[in-house]
This record gives structure tokens, sequence and C-alpha cells, in this order.
């Protein structure tokens, strides 16, 4: 019964990779592969490169001064902080608020084995994440040591344990905002800040993880003294690295144990907080003036509704409008601290700076994705916007509209807050304004395209088409790619032209990409819109 | 006010509809018989416009479904078996959204949301997120908001089921006053004994096809509609 239960959530999870809904079968085996090397790849050399070089510079010296557990320590607490980032915004909505809740409660299943399969999504999710960190860093410790059974289950031992505390951790949170939101009346904002304030103190300790890093590196030995002094139980983690049997041991143990009390804890409660409808307060109706809005305005306000109704979706994929502005704030504050010593790394690259600085720009503007997986979250109610007498354009254009005031107006004030700071030439200035704004155009046209390419209207779970879904993975990457592209091109080839034509020419071939993805999403995505 | 000739639609090689035709005059209330899967939903889904159709022509009030859309669209009203409403919204909000879609001024909707609203009582819930609302409440919300614009046609997949006798009754009543007013109503149902007393016109399809269609008088005969019914499947079968 397991079995079953866990092939159906599978089939869920991956369920763009090995279906093909626009076409209504199955996908083929080759264009599953590809799906997979693609999402490996992205996964792999993307997120696990960054990883790749942060192992090979801590790897060596710390190895050198027989500090290998601290490696294993700081690559370790990394890991288990980004598999955390990752599950735990998904961990409540995954093991509480599936649709086929009545469903499986109605069927003789043990509520432990339902539970039992949504943990195993939980855990797949973080230790995906916390791969991302730990497998660079055991194959590059593998590469650097000499191998021997010590050396190779060590760092294996501890990669278990991280998956597990990642797993331990993101359901006790997931728990205590079940527990939490049974309470509270306006769950959505209040998910949102709390998980903002997560997010905050995660940006704060990964900003000054550098400089910490950094020191670390100078200050080894002093360091590691003074955690064994007030910070043993870290010393004791890297020591799993180290294939410290009593400490891998005792590791293991408490995983076990603390496991089996978060099983407890979320088995004893499961049905009262799956089955409990939300803490309506019974709002009498009121009858008030209501006036008539547009055609637009009203589809307009129907997907901002939609955006704002859920905490999973505004997390997911409105970041950019919280990255935006606060990379706004920090640059008007520190930003000639901030920009001196990179103004003086690209000091040989003609007018770099302004560019580089839009190419993070157009970085945060790909952190809003919301157009794309808007297509699948109106599911089974897709019947109400194709049956009404408008055109699917319209429908189209509204999701579209979402993204773009809701990127622009930070976008806008993040330029704004640079411009002060940096004090470039009026021409300079105008396509700095620019070209952001016409990546998030261009963003927008893509997000949609993508999710009238691969739209999943049968999802039980809205995290699958927020988060999990093929289209989110590859509108948040192309936004990577076009960034860094757009840096990368103009430090080989860009200085030769100057900041003011080179961005001339970005933007040139950005409105022509969002005018062919314009006309396709005019006709085409409109008739596919129309016929899901 | 409804013409649909020769309607085919096939899914893959499964033929859902096969050559379907039908009138429905204005004033009439037409109910649609078949079994599980016989291309019920398939019809009424291809005649509001929200599936495409491989062959045939379907006009509303004169007008091509396949020339002008929203031009049919704008005629009509839809009730699915199943009214997955956007959860996200109040009801109110749900009905003010679709009346400002088809542009119902706000006195109008005020006076029709309080009228409809009022009869199935559920004005008090108004304020409440569809997501709080039971199945038969989101079916209340769905009918009221199918009859907020006066629609000329409305059509309807089950429309009785979840519904509690009084609304059952209440919609029965909406459904005669819209005929009474020149309108027409293309339902389906499973429940022979409403399609006996309510329609003027039945159509029975099986497998895709027509069976039989006419007055009430004419398919049944004699007999009562399920003996009919229950016949004309076991003749189709042999």
């Amino acid at each position: 019964m397991l079995k079953t239960l866990i092939k159906k959530q599978f089939t869920e999870l991956f369920r763009t990779y090995f279906y093909d809904q626009k076409k209504n079968k199955a996908r083929s085996k080759l264009s599953v592969i590809a799906w997979f090397v693609f999402f490996i790849t992205i996964m792999c050399g993307v997120l696990g490169g960054m990883f790749v070089s942060l192992s090979v510079s801590l790897c060596r010296g710390l190895m050198a001064a027989d500090m290998s557990w601290m490696y294993f320590a700081v690559l370790g607490l990394l890991a288990l902080c980004l598999g955390l980032f990752g599950s735990v915004f998904n961990t409540y909505s995954g093991l509480y608020l599936a649709k086929d809740n009545d469903l499986l409660l109605s069927m003789p299943i043990p509520i432990r084995l339902i539970m039992a399969s949504r943990i195993v999504s939980v855990y797949l999710l973080g230790l995906m994440y916390c791969s991302v960190v730990f497998l660079p860093a055991m194959i590059v410790y593998w590469i650097n040591a000499q191998l021997s059974f010590a050396t190779v289950a060590g760092p294996l031992v501890m990669y278990a344990v991280i998956s597990v505390f990642v797993l331990i951790l993101s359901c006790s949170l997931g728990w205590v905002v079940a527990k939490i939101s049974l309470k509270l009346k306006n769950r959505s904002f209040i998910t949102v800040f709390v998980s903002l304030l997560f997010i905050g103190v995660y940006y704060f300790f990964y900003f000054k993880a550098q400089t910490m890093i950094q020191n670390l590196l100078a200050n080894a030995s002093e360091y590691g003294e003074k955690i064994r002094g007030s910070a043993y139980i870290v010393y004791l983690f890297g020591r799993i690295g180290e294939a410290d049997p009593a400490v891998s041991a005792g590791f293991v143990a408490a995983a076990a144990l603390l496991f089996l009390l978060i099983w407890r804890l979320l088995t004893r409660g499961f049905v009262d907080v799956a089955t409990a409808a939300a803490p309506v307060t019974k709002t009498r109706y009121k009858e008030e003036y209501i006036k008539r809005t547009s055609v637009s305005a009203a589809l307009l306000r129907k997907e901002f509704g939609r955006f704002t109704a859920s905490p999973n979706y505004m997390l997911n994929c409105g970041m950019g409008i919280l990255s935006l502005t606060a990379a706004g704030i920090v640059l008007l504050v520190k930003g000639q601290a901030l920009l001196a010593p990179v103004q003086g790394l690209l000091a040989e690259f003609n007018g770099a700076l302004p560019v580089m600085l839009c190419a993070v720009s157009c970085m945060l503007v790909s952190m809003n994705d919301m157009a794309t997986p808007s297509v699948s979250l109106e599911g089974k109610s897709i019947w109400i916007a194709q049956l009404l007498p408008v055109t699917a354009w319209q429908v189209l254009k509204a999701k579209l509209n979402v993204q773009l005031i809701l990127t622009a107006v930070p976008t806008v004030f993040c330029n704004a807050c640079a411009l002060i700071v940096l004090r470039i030439p009026v021409a300079e200035s105008l396509m700095y304004m620019l070209t952001p704004l016409v990546y998030a155009l261009f963003s927008a046209l893509l997000g949609l395209t993508l999710g009238l390419k691969m739209p999943n209207l049968s999802w039980t779970n809205e995290t699958v088409p927020i988060k999990q879904a093929g289209n989110i993975l590859i509108a948040l990457f192309s936004g990577w790619g076009y960034a860094l592209l757009v840096g990368g091109a103009y430090l080989i080839l860009g200085a030769l032209l100057g900041p003011v034509p080179y961005l001339i020419l970005v933007c040139a071939m950005t409105v022509a990409a969002s005018f062919f993805l314009f006309r396709w999403l005019k006709t085409k995505g409109s008739e596919i819109y129309a016929s899901l | 006010m409804l013409r649909i000739e020769h309607l085919t639609k096939s899914f893959g090689e499964k033929i859902a509809v096969n050559d379907l035709s039908l009138h429905i005059a204005p004033g009439e209330i037409y109910g649609f018989i078949g079994h599980n899967g016989a291309g019920k939903t398939t019809t009424l889904k291809s005649v509001v416009g929200i599936q495409n159709f491989d062959a045939g022509e379907i006009t509303i009030g004169g007008v091509s479904l396949k020339q002008d859309p929203i031009g049919c669209k704008k005629m009509l009203a839809y009730i699915p078996d199943n009214p997955d409403i956007y959860e996200f919204m109040t009801g109110i909000k749900y009905l003010n959204f679709i009346a400002d879609i088809f542009g119902v001024e706000a006195n109008t909707r005020r006076e029709r949301i309080k009228e409809y609203a009022d009869r199935f009582e559920l004005t008090a819930d108004l304020a409440q997120p569809v997501s709080a609302y039971s199945h038969g409440m989101k079916q209340k919300l769905a009918i009221i908001s199918a009859w907020l614009h006066e629609p000329r046609l409305i059509v309807m997949d089950e429309p009785f089921v979840g519904l509690d006798p009084k609304a059952s009754f209440l919609l029965k009543e909406m459904m005669r006053e819209v005929c009474r007013g020149g309108g027409a109503i293309f339902f389906s149902t499973h429940v022979l004994e409403v399609a006996e007393k309510l329609c003027d016109k039945v159509a029975i399809i099986k497998q895709g096809s027509l069976i039989r269609s006419g007055t009430m008088d004419e398919v049944r005969g004699d007999e009562s509609l399920e003996n009919v019914f229950l016949e004309l499947e076991a003749e189709a079968e042999a």
C-alpha cells in the first residue's frame, strides 16, 4: 500500500516529466530522459557548480591543517541550511493540504502510510537541495583524500544524517505552521510575513558566510579551538565526515530518535489538521455600493486575488518584489562601500559597472515568475475563464499584467536607487533604467509561454504547479542565464562597444524576442489556452 | 435559439459525439438524457464553447459559435456538473466578477444578486470565501451567477445534483420563468422523473448518437420515460 501511495506522490511530483498534458499523452522515453538530463544539469551545473568552487577553496587548506572536520562542519551546515530553505516552504502544504485528503482518508489506508508517503516527498525535496551542497563537497574530498573505507563511508554517513536532519527540521516547522494556521485569520499574509523573516535571517547569514569562510581559512586553527571550546556540537558534527565511529553512531541515534518523535507528532494530529476547515470567522454579508468595472480590470483583479490568496504563490513566485526593493535600499544605504571594490575589479573593462548592475537587476527581476504557474493554477476552474465572453488573449493579458506591474514598480525603484549612487551620464542612466524593464517584459512573456506550453490542470497540491513544475524551473534559470549572458558578453565583447551601445543592442534583441513571444501568445498561445 | 447540426467530436479513436443534430426553440426546456459516458457532457461543453468540436455547426440565436464565439457566449450561461468555482474569492466577489465581465450595471446587479441570493438563502454567506462553501452552496452560487446577466440560453449539466429539495424546486421555477420570458433551457439529467415533469422536449443519446428526440409525448407515447429510456437502451445494445 505504501508503495502505491509513494508511486502516486511521485506520479504527481514528476508528472510534467512523464506526461505531456498539451498532447494528452505520455512523453516518449527520449523526451523523459531529456527532461531529467535538463533538470540534473540545472541542479548540478548551475547550483552545484557554485559549491564545487567553495569546496575546492576550503578542502585542501583545511585538510592540510588536519582539520577535515571543519571542512565537513562548514559544508554540512550549509547543506543543512539550503536543504531546509528549499523544502520548508512546501512542507505544510505538502503534508497537510493535498486535495486528495478526503479521498485517502475515506479509504482503508492507515494514516501512518499516508503520512509516510508525503514525508518521502518532503525528504526528497530536502535531499535534492542539500545534495547541491554536499555532493560536490564529498566528491572534492574524495579527490583530495586517500581513498579508504573511512574516507568514503564517513562523508556518506554524514550525507545521510544531514538529509534526515533537514527532514526533521522541515517537518517540525511544517507542523508549527499547521498549528498556528488553524488559529490565524489573515493566514496568507502572516505566513508570508513569517516566511520572509525566515528568508531575511537566512540571507543575513548567507551574506555573512562569505566573510566568515574567508576568516575561517585565514585563522583555521584559532577558530578550530574556539569551536571545540564553545560549539562542541559543531566539532562533533564535522567529525562524522571524518568517520569517527562513536560520534557517527551518536548522530545516527539522535537523528533516529528525533525522527521518531516528529513522526509521532505528525501522525497523531494529522486528521485534525488535514480535515480542519480554515478558521472562517463568520463574516455576514452587508450589501454595499458596487461600482461596475471594465472587463480588463475585472480580469486583472481576479489574477491579483489569486496571487495574494496563496502564501505559497507569493513566496515562490514573487520574491523579486522583495529582492528588488531590498537591493534598492541596500544600494542607497551602503552603495558606495559595496560598489567601490567591484569597480576596482572591473577597472579594466570600459563602463562595466552599470552593465553588471543591470545584469544583477535582471537576475532579481527573474525571481518574479507569477505568470508561469498562472495557467496551471486555474486547475479545474478553467472552465469559467473559457466560458466567459472574453477572448483567451484578454485572460492571458491579465496574467501577464500582474507580473509586469509587480515587477516594473520595484525594478524602477531599485534602478532609481542605483542611479543615485552610480551618478552616470544621462544616456547610460536611461539605458540602465530601460534594460531591466525590457527584460521584465520578456521574462513575463516567456513565463506565460512556458505556462501554456507545459500546463498541469490536474494537480492535487498547488505546490506542484508553483514550485515543482518544469516550466517554473526553466523560467527561473533562463532568467539567470540571461543575466549571465548580459554580464558575461559585455566582459568579452561589449567593452569594445561601450555600455550605451551595448545595452541598446541588448534591449533591441530582447524586444525582438519579446515581440516574437507576444505574437505567439496572442495567436497560438491563445488557441492553446482556449482548448485546455 | 440553439441549433446543433451534425455535431461530431472524437477523443483520439473514441467518438464521443457522432453526427448529432438538435434544435431548441425559444421558450423550450429541453432535457438531454443518456447513461454515463454517452456524450452528454461533451455535447454541452461543445455548445457553450469550452470545447472544440471536429465537425458540424452550432448556432445560438442565429449566431455561429465557430465564427463568433464571444457573441454566442454573451447570450448563454453554463452550469457544469461539478461547480469548481474560484476558491480564493468570496461569493460576492465571484458574482461581481461575473457581472463585470458581462457588463451588468451596478444597480441591476445589486437587485439581481439580492433577489436570487435571498431566494436560495445564500445572502448571509456571500461574504464567505468560496473555499468554505459546501457543494450545494457552490451549486447555488453557480446558478445565481448564471442567472445574473439574464442569458437567453442556459445550459446545465446535472443541475439538480447536490441541491436540497427547496433549492431544486426553486431552480425548476426559475427555469420555467426563463422560458416564459422567451429564453431556452438545455440540460442533462439522470433523474428521469424530473425530465418527465419539467421538459417540453427530450433527447436520448447513446454512445454519442441521438437515438430519439422530440416532445415528451412523442418520445414516451403511453409509457413512462423510464421505460422508454430502458427499452431504447436495450434496442441500441441489440
